[in-house]
């Protein structure tokens, strides 16, 4: 195989090239489409559960978080204070707002029905008959395709009542954000789901306790539905082979920035940083300067780090963090400090405001680079960035502000020199830079 | 009586404490004492029990710890939000630092409420706080009493390092929400309180937050509608900083000269308790106190700005006498008055003695002593049967003690038990309506303006003569509220006037040596 891995195949992307791969009939022809929900449902949901917990598949919003640990914590008989049983409620996380990120769009736009086959198996195991799927305001397009493919599973009598005469009832229903990026925090989701603002609860209770309108409630990533298909049908040995000890299956990475062909690559996960980076056609424009390894709130890798695998494990021991597969690849013509600018500016404009440290420390951080761009900066004030990021990191409801520190305090530590000689020479000014790089940033393309 | 300065955030003294509070059970008294042993958490070295599902912040307030806990957003009458992330402990074991407000206290568990880690995260959320604050404490009617300034003092750092611009509100620095309350949007610290309460107290809903991250403001919910809710007043009492202040105090006094007394406010049945701020003996303001069983930690703001009409200029403040040539009713001295009314009441052969529902328990058995065996006694309070106007402390029956005058075995006023009377005596400290007494010879007692003696006299009313007597923060005695608790005081203020107490008024009236 190509990728050294012997037991690598594509779960979620085989066919993402061909012409009409969206469309229902495409999948049940040429990729045994809702063969795997058959299965399934004959299945008992608590072997459907066992199947995805022994396929070691981890949550692909970005915390990784065991999926069917997550599937087992929903209680199985809710009932309410009056013994009224209550319902549990399915949630698809697709508020896709990572900058760098955009994996999630290429299922949406290429292969919804294995996001849709995976959440009815997944309500099927939890015991759920409703399932929400949350997506992102921007995403028009997304929306229309993907009210499609319901429209198009509904009139196949793969959703709705009875599904393929098993008495299984799955109903699913698409909610419209409003264009907040922490609407990706579950808990903010569920309030936003719920017509307040997305700001995240405090957690106890967790959502499998007090979840969407206080039911009940399992929150996935779409890559972590259509990974399910996969799993029942081929069983979870093969997927969890093709991944690292603790964390099975492909990853799919969005590769942006300076290389040659960027883009959403799947890809198993005993691959280096090097190694995706030349997947995606090698650096473009100049040598390789840093990667940002899995969205914006990743701390930064330097060049010399780049042969760290890209496993959850292994980014998290090399002090950053596999997130959403986001890679964003930066090449020797960029300015770390503009660019963190960048990631600030978009994190003081996204902070809820509820925390403290996060709604002042987002917005002081971003003046403070804005000020050391602008000609204005001191050594003190790369120290303070530092002393800044310490209050902030862990000390609030969500991991928000901890989001906002990887790029500010791992620009500062790791190319500490351009900072200095930025602040030496006056800014991007004195530099001889007058225009921002940061357009030519998060180009996507798939 | 030892009293505590209380700050609006704190839980206040329990009520076993407040010895004008009738029932004498503690606060949280265990109902079933025969239960297993309580579970014990252990807060800063000495272990305490709680009631499981207690939060760390409940226990350490039950044990009067909570002087130890900073806290901006955590309100013990409201909802739990856990975002100003002030009250953060360390609990051993634990990987973080836990808000207080809401960690629900664990049986065994470890806390420390000023660690090194604690002290250094308080620090940092005031570093924080402090970014966009616009430090305008000179010109703040909160500084003195604000939390922002005293936590800063207690954890705050030293110095800044912010050197950017200051986040500026332009259209919200100096913002009218009512006609009751002031929004400076600069110094707010996004504690969300005033959003929780409106949301879950009032349930009105009439304040949002709008926008996001550092921008995010405060906003009255509908422009149009404005803020019409009946407790804007607590807003300014637990907002921490000077974002949110009440018109009628903004400006007039710096807190630190204010000298605060308990009372109980007479403005309606409900009897809230209150704090009498004063300067000099001239109230500046009320302020609810916590009481569990009356009236939480709130207060209405009818009641809140009553205090005005014992300050008002028209306030008849030295007894009156009619001239005898034209009528005309002029001030006195206390001796002429007491000779005129006392042979007045001597030789009239038929009194009515209409007691006003504002009279305190001690002050209508007097009256009850006094007359009852030469005068018909009734009362009075003009508002009918109480009902509750909302579901939090309001009232119809806008006088104090309605249940405890009745209680002393006085039947209420018809409109026949003036007729064929020679003389009518209405005692009556502001707060009952006047009783119908249209063509009567009528002693007047107690607090009245110049309007209504003016009213009374369109009304054909021959008035005898105005006997000025002491409001209810210039007097001690005791209410009996409308569910049924008697609340005793102290006076909370000296009477500036010439007005004299009830018991002096009637042993001149009745001609006693007093």
């Amino acid at each position: 195989m190509m990728y050294n891995n012997e037991h690598f195949e594509p779960v979620i992307t085989p066919n993402v090239t061909k012409p009409g791969c969206e469309t229902l009939d495409f999948y049940i022809q040429n990729e045994d489409g809702y063969k795997a929900l058959e299965k399934a449902l004959k299945m008992k949901p608590n072997e459907v559960v066992d199947e995805v917990k022994k396929s070691n598949l981890r949550g692909r919003g970005g915390a990784g978080f065991p999926t069917g640990m997550k599937w087992s914590f929903m209680p199985p008989n809710p009932v309410d204070a009056n013994g009224n049983v209550k319902p549990k409620y399915l949630v698809c996380n697709a508020d896709e707002g990572e900058p760098g990120t955009f994996k999630d769009r290429l299922i949406f736009t290429k292969t919804p029905h294995r996001m849709i086959e995976g959440m009815i198996i997944g309500g099927h195991a939890i015991g759920s008959n409703k399932g929400f799927i949350y997506v992102r305001g921007e995403w028009h397009k997304e929306i229309r395709l993907m009210q499609k493919a319901l429209d198009d599973a509904y009139a196949k009598g793969l959703l709705g009542k009875n599904i393929l005469g098993s008495g299984f009832n799955f109903d699913l229903v698409i909610y419209k954000g409003a264009g907040a990026y922490l609407c990706g925090e579950e808990t903010a989701l569920l309030n936003s789901l719920e017509g307040k603002r997305g700001e995240p609860r405090l957690k106890p209770p967790f959502p499998a306790q007090v979840g969407a309108y206080g039911m009940p409630s399992c929150v996935n990533n779409v890559e972590t539905f259509a990974a399910v298909p996969y799993i029942i049908q081929k069983g979870w040995e093969k997927y969890a082979k093709m991944g690292t000890e603790r964390s099975g299956g492909t990853r799919m990475i969005g590769v942006s920035g300076h290389v040659n062909k960027p883009g959403v690559y799947e890809l198993p996960m005993n691959l280096s940083i090097n190694d995706i980076i030349e997947i995606a056609g090698g650096v473009k424009g100049g040598k390789l300067k840093a990667v940002i390894p899995g969205g914006a709130s990743a701390p930064m890798l330097r060049a010399d780090e780049c042969h760290v695998l890209t496993d959850y494990d292994s980014l998290a021991k090399a002090g950053t963090m596999a997130g959403s597969g986001g890679l964003i690849v930066m090449n020797d013509t960029v300015s770390i400090p503009e660019a963190t600018y960048t990631l600030l500016k978009f994190y003081e404009h996204e902070s809820c405001g509820q925390c403290s440290q996060c709604r002042e420390g987002s917005h002081w951080l971003a003046r403070m680079f804005k000020r050391i761009l602008d000609g204005g900066g001191t050594q003190d004030d790369l120290d303070y960035i530092a002393k800044i990021c310490g209050n902030m990191a862990g000390q609030t409801i969500c991991a928000f502000a901890d989001a906002v520190t990887g790029p500010a305090l791992s620009s500062v530590r790791k190319f500490r020199s351009e900072f200095d000689e930025m602040i030496l020479k006056g800014g991007l000014h004195g530099l001889g830079r007058q225009e921002s790089v940061s357009h030519e940033m998060g180009g996507a393309h798939v | 009586m030892k009293w505590v300065v209380l700050m609006s955030n704190t839980i206040t003294i329990p009520a076993e404490d407040l010895n004008y509070t009738s029932g004498k059970m503690p606060v949280h008294s265990d109902p079933n004492p025969e239960a297993k042993p309580l579970p014990k958490v252990t807060i800063d070295g000495k272990a305490y029990e709680f009631k499981p599902g207690d939060t760390i912040m409940q226990v350490a307030e039950r044990y009067k710890l909570h002087e130890d806990i900073p806290r901006y957003c955590y309100h013990p009458g409201m909802p739990i939000a856990g975002t100003c992330r002030m009250c953060t402990v360390e609990v051993e074991k634990a990987p973080k630092l836990m808000t207080s407000c809401s960690t629900p206290a664990g049986d065994g568990m470890v806390v420390h409420t000023r660690s090194e880690k604690v002290l250094k995260s308080r620090n940092g959320v005031m570093d924080f706080l402090l970014t966009n604050h616009p430090l305008d404490c000179p010109v703040c009617d909160k500084a003195g009493e604000c939390e922002l300034q005293d936590y800063t003092f207690e954890y705050g750092p030293q110095e800044s390092n912010f050197k950017e611009e200051k986040r500026v509100y332009e259209s919200a620095t100096t913002k009218k929400l009512s006609d009751k309350i002031t929004l400076n949007m600069n110094r707010c610290v996004h504690c969300e309180r005033c959003v929780r309460f409106t949301d879950d107290v009032t349930k009105t809903n009439d304040l949002v937050m709008v926008n996001r991250g550092w921008h995010k403001e405060l906003m009255v919910t509908d422009e149009k509608v404005g803020l019409v809710n009946d407790y804007q007043g607590c807003l300014t009492d637990f907002c921490p900083v000077g974002a949110l202040t009440m018109n009628d105090f903004r400006f007039e006094k710096r807190v630190w000269f204010l000298e605060k007394k308990p009372s109980v406010c007479d403005g309606c049945s409900k009897g809230c308790n209150i704090e009498v701020h004063h300067d000099k003996e001239v109230v500046q303001r009320y302020v609810p106190i916590f009481n569990e069983k009356v009236n939480n930690h709130w207060m209405c703001d009818e009641g809140r700005l009553s205090y005005h009409t014992y300050a008002d200029a028209n306030r008849i403040v030295s007894p009156l006498l009619p001239d005898t040539a034209s009528g005309r009713l002029s001030s006195t001295n206390w001796e002429t008055a007491a000779n005129i009314v006392n042979a007045r009441v001597k030789n009239a052969s038929k009194i009515l003695v209409v007691v006003g529902t504002d009279a305190t328990n001690e002050e209508a058995m007097l009256i009850k002593g006094h007359f009852s065996a030469r005068a018909e006694v009734k009362y009075h309070s003009g508002f009918g049967e109480n009902k509750a106007l909302d579901h939090l402390l309001r009232q119809s029956d806008k006088t104090p003690n309605t249940k405890g005058v009745a209680a002393i075995g006085l039947s209420a006023m018809q409109a026949s038990d003036v007729t064929g009377k020679d003389l009518v005596v209405v005692i009556r400290q502001g707060r009952a309506q006047m009783p119908k007494v249209e063509g009567q010879d009528v002693i007047l007692v107690g607090v009245y303006s110049r309007e209504e003696i003016d009213a009374l006299k369109a009304s054909n009313v021959r008035i005898q003569a105005v006997l000025p007597s002491l409001a209810t923060i210039e007097k001690e005695g005791s209410f009996t509220n409308c569910d049924g608790i008697t609340q005793s005081f102290n006076a909370a203020v000296v009477h500036r006037g010439k007005a004299l107490a009830l018991p002096k008024i009637l042993a001149a009236l009745v001609g006693e040596k007093h």
